[in-house]
């Protein structure tokens, strides 16, 4: 019960007379400094709500955490009806009694603490945290509380409307990062792993997407595969703590649907419910038949099988029961529609493998629904149990453009996700909405996302490191990819007409990095030949009766070359100034084709990425050679068709380039850094933000055994660069016509 | 020639059981009727050894298998110089003897050896049939029966360690895969001594890891993991167990692929 409801025994105007309770929790002189303190809040003019509530709450928490802590809720409650508003006082003080039994005393002085920290910055967002407090404590715990909010705050800016959209959970970002925050798994955490299963269980992974969330916002609920591209839904709320598992059951259901259907069902003259009901028994079907494959399959189901024999006649509870008898042969009947469809599914297992039986099993009991005064509202029926798909997969809705949209009771027929019939206002809206996106296309086309060549397709999303805070925030720059520009072809040619001195210079160094590498070892216990130094000493021990070494052979150790190199290039705005006759950008990619050839030759891994930043929601990169590529035509055209433009986000691109180079199996890994400039971006007004943050992804790389080098070009590079990189982590290079010489003499010796 | 006595060591007494899973067997009959190397490609573990050590039985000729690593110098195969009390003396390697007497030669593994290592087999893979022993001043011409085995795994090497083209196109080649499920099951039921029903499941949880080739793991689980993961069956490991231990855990450090992996497994018992 909340606090200002309880009946405290006397007028709610500011009497000085204080209820028995807080006789007893207020011993000694307490109890005049809870009087003193009420009093205060009386004549504030807050109203009688906030006094009344503060008395009630005070004793509640003075008996859990000691007088002292409970006194200190006055004026905490009195600075927030200033800031924000008496209610909201109110509020909190009922709120602070339900944390002072969660939590110990000194976590719930740090967690006023907080509370109070945000009235200066944003007193609004209070009354939407308190009203969610329960629920946020209970997930994340005060310290990833403090870290979500301060998030929070920083992913909205100024832009109050936005704050509070976030603290509401109205965002999808804000509930994406209360997630990542509380550890929970998400889609994106688990992706990987359900890629593997799924690849394991069926030798083949059709493109699987995280569904976005609809037009208004509301997330996807169930999983989807139309037009053969699996989409799960961002999180599943309300099963914490068992989403790896439930996403497993998801994704296996769906691959069952792959692997044993045949295609789209045609809707032809079904009505809504039929359609819930052949789809339900084709997933019963499908799943019979994996199970009779891989029948361990049983246990990653059944516990979401929940429903229990008993319940309403209502569609969806026939259903859920229907679902459950056909999963579970022990199941108790209770419904004469169920045994009815339960009979039916055991007398066709002969020829289960046919998906007409579905149909023709669907089709009948569906009618005998009909039949029955059981209503069955589309709009508002969810599939169950929760693992399974909204069956958009199964059925081939009709596409034909010329065709008149048909009746709205049949579009409503796929619409079994609760969010798509919230969602569209329309039935014409509605029908565009749920259709695949063109069936005719492969399912491959649907994925690459590459309608606009200008727009990028988001890859990762990479933590930063707030040096105010002093924390990790994770996913907090959204890195795109951009496709390269289609630059010169002849570039390769032209660069050899270029540069055809320096080339040749470097040719020969390359010759020696290969050949002078191996080293003489003496004294060894095998080799190819006889280390006469050796034989000589030991014969000499031999005759003299002292036991011999028995290292007595040399030989060559073996060429160690085990170096990959990530090389990345600044192109943000400053790289178009001019040097001479030539741009700083131009100037590095020369260098970069020069060293990219080198290590080529050296059999040395290498990838390049150009980048720039355009605010934390775009780290703009052009992938111009991954670590598989042959370096060729394609390469030489994505690095002439780097244009500069936009910022620096050096730590983000660190990150980045670290996660490639750390996937390739070497004994050393580099990030080659070329800049001309401090980081920088639109979005953080403070420079040495992004310096601490890029600071710390080196040591971050560093702690991973990721070597960072950078190269600063020009002599107007402050002293940042060696506050990120450190002192022997950098060198200037002034001169920066010598840019495309130096580097590659350089690597040669970092390799060497 | 003494190669009755000097290599009876090296000789196979009780028949290696090898399910032949299709023509293998008349090719390599063939290949050593005309004294051809052979080279065997193929998954680890998919019973290229165990083929090679049943046609040396089937041929009644020593087996001398020598497993390249890559430190492996010229030395350790064609012999060298020890001392001894008195100076030093010449000791053969297993290829110069293999050579001598009469051996079939198996380098196993032959792209984990330094290249210039594998260059001295040049000589013997072509029609002089010699080895020059550098060092000792000798050339050892090959015993009519000597003939040369290697294998070499294709799916993990990367380009650096390829065959060189000039070795390559000295040898006949056989590929080799895991077996047909059904002829794998009866492998596995045969060799661990379990059930063939358990030895299905586990052919076909085999299947499974197999998809993930990679995508995630270098090589699936090897006919070799499913028979030990067998024999842990017989030795009282329930299935799931017996996975974990012999397939699972071995096959992979990476949390994710074992996660995915156990769940796989899991879905098949």
């Amino acid at each position: 019960m909340p606090v200002s409801d309880l009946r405290l025994g006397e007028p709610a105007t500011g009497s000085p007379s204080l209820s028995a309770a807080s006789r007893a929790a207020f011993p000694g002189d307490g109890l005049a400094a809870l009087s003193a303190a009420r009093e205060r809040l009386a004549n504030a003019g807050y109203g009688g709500e906030v006094p009344r509530v503060f008395e009630a709450a005070a004793c509640q928490v003075a008996e859990l955490h000691g007088p002292e802590t409970a006194l200190a809720l006055g004026p905490a409650a009195s600075r927030i009806a200033i800031r924000a508003q008496p209610r909201v006082a109110a509020l909190f003080l009922d709120t602070a009694v339900a944390m002072a039994r969660k939590l110990d005393t000194e976590t719930f002085a740090r967690w006023l603490e907080v509370m109070l920290s945000l009235l200066r910055p944003a007193p609004a967002i209070v009354l939407p945290l308190l009203e969610r407090m329960d629920m946020l404590i209970e997930r994340l715990g005060l310290d990833m509380l403090e870290a979500w909010v301060a998030t929070g705050m920083r992913f909205a800016a100024n832009d109050a409307e936005r704050r509070m959209a976030f603290f509401r959970l109205e965002l999808p970002e804000a509930q994406r990062l209360l997630e990542r925050h509380a550890g929970e798994d998400t889609f994106q955490s688990l992706e990987r792993g359900l890629r593997a299963f799924h690849t394991a269980l069926w030798g083949r992974m059709p493109p699987l997407r995280e569904a976005l969330p609809d037009g208004k916002g509301v997330a996807a609920r169930r999983t989807s595969f139309a037009a053969g591209v699996i989409r799960m839904p961002a999180s599943f709320p309300g099963h914490r703590g068992r989403e790896a598992p439930l996403y497993r059951a998801a994704l296996a259901h769906a691959g069952a649907h792959f692997a044993y259907g045949h295609g789209p069902f045609a809707v032809g003259q079904l009505k809504p419910m039929q359609i819930a009901v052949v789809s339900l028994i084709e997933d019963a079907r499908v799943e019979a038949l994996a199970m009779r494959d891989m029948p361990g399959l049983r246990r990653v189901w059944a516990p979401f099988h929940v429903v229990g024999p008993e319940g309403v006649a209502t569609a969806p509870s026939l259903f859920a029961r229907l679902a459950h008898a056909l999963f579970d042969p022990d199941f108790p009947v209770r419904h004469g529609w169920i045994e009815k469809g339960v009979t039916m599914f055991r007398d066709h297992l002969d020829r289960i493998e046919d998906p007409a039986v579905s149909r023709h099993i669907g089709n009948l009991l569906g009618n005998d629904l009909g039949q029955t005064r059981v209503q069955f509202n589309a709009r508002g029926y969810v599939v169950q149990p929760v693992y399974r798909d909204d069956n958009l997969g199964l059925w081939d809705f009709p596409d034909d453009p010329d065709q008149p949209p048909p009746p709205q009771e049949e579009m409503e027929i796929d619409s079994h996700d609760l969010r798509r019939s919230e969602a569209a206002e329309t039935p014409g809206e509605r029908q565009q909405e749920d259709r695949p996106p063109d069936a005719d296309q492969p399912p491959e086309a649907l994925s690459t996302r590459t309608v606009d060549p200008e727009a990028g397709v988001t890859v990762m999303h990479l933590p930063e490191y707030d040096p105010v805070a002093r924390v990790e925030r994770p996913e907090w720059v959204t890195v795109k990819e951009y496709d390269p520009a289609p630059g010169d072809p002849s570039f390769w040619h032209e660069l050899e007409e270029r540069h055809a001195g320096l080339l040749m210079r470097t040719e020969a160094l390359v010759r020696m990095a290969q050949t002078g590498r191996t080293r003489r070892l003496k004294r060894q216990a095998e080799g190819e030949s006889l280390d006469l130094d050796a034989v000589i000493s030991a014969a000499i021990d031999y005759r003299s009766g002292r036991t011999p070494d028995h290292r007595l052979y040399e030989g060559t150790s073996p060429p160690e070359r085990s170096i990959a190199v990530h090389l990345l290039l600044d192109m943000s705005r400053s790289t178009a100034d001019r040097v001479g006759s030539q741009t700083v950008l131009s100037l590095e990619r020369d260098a970069a084709a020069i060293l990219a050839r080198a290590m080529d030759r050296l059999g040395d891994p290498l990838a390049i990425t150009a980048f720039a930043s355009n605010g934390r929601d775009d780290l703009r990169t052009v992938p111009v050679k991954r670590f598989p590529d042959e370096l060729g035509l394609l390469s030489g055209m994505a690095l002439s068709g780097l244009t500069p433009g936009y910022s620096t986000r050096i730590g983000a691109a660190l990150r980045l380039a670290g996660r490639s180079v750390s996937e390739v199996p070497c004994h050393r890994r580099l990030v080659l850094l070329l800049t001309d400039g401090e980081p920088s971006d639109v979005d953080v007004p403070d420079r040495d933000y992004l310096v601490a943050d890029a600071r710390r992804a080196v040591h971050g790389l560093s702690a991973k055994n990721i070597d960072t080098f950078c190269i600063a070009l020009g002599s107007d590079v402050g002293d940042s660069v060696a506050r990120i990189f450190g002192r022997t982590g950098f060198i200037r290079v002034e001169r920066l016509e010598s840019l495309p010489e130096k580097l590659t003499a350089l690597y040669l010796r970092m390799s060497g | 020639m003494t190669d009755d006595t000097t290599l009876d060591g090296y000789r196979i007494a009780e028949e290696p059981t090898y399910h032949a899973d299709g023509d293998e067997v008349a090719f390599y009959d063939a290949a050593y009727a005309a004294r051809l190397p052979v080279m065997l490609k193929g998954p680890t573990g998919c019973g290229k050894t165990r083929f090679v050590e049943h046609m040396a039985w089937r041929l009644g000729r020593p087996l001398i298998t020598v497993s390249c690593h890559e430190d492996m110098t010229a030395s350790d195969l064609v012999g060298r110089y020890l001392l001894g009390r008195d100076g030093t003396h010449w000791q053969d390697g297993p290829l110069t003897m293999a050579v001598r007497y009469g051996a079939i030669c198996y380098l196993d593994e032959i792209v984990e050896a330094r290249q210039d290592t594998t260059v001295i087999i040049h000589a013997l893979t072509d029609n002089r049939r010699i080895l020059p022993l550098e060092k000792k001043g000798e050339l050892v011409q090959a015993h009519p029966d000597f003939q040369l085995v290697i294998s070499y795994n294709p799916g993990y090497q990367s380009v650096l360690k390829d065959l060189k083209e000039s070795t390559k196109q000295r040898f006949c080649a056989m590929d080799f895969g895991y077996p047909d499920p059904a002829i794998e099951a009866a492998i596995v039921a045969a060799q661990a001594g379990i059930a063939e029903d358990q030895a299905r499941r586990l052919v076909q949880i085999a299947g499974k890891s197999r998809n993930l080739r990679g995508q995630g793991l270098d090589e699936g689980a090897s006919t070799r993991m499913l028979i030990h993961a067998g024999r842990l069956m017989g030795a009282g490991l329930d299935l799931r167990q017996a996975c974990q231990l012999a397939l699972i855990t071995p096959i992979t450090d990476d949390a994710d692929m074992r996660l995915a992996l156990s769940a796989a497994v899991d879905a098949c018992v």
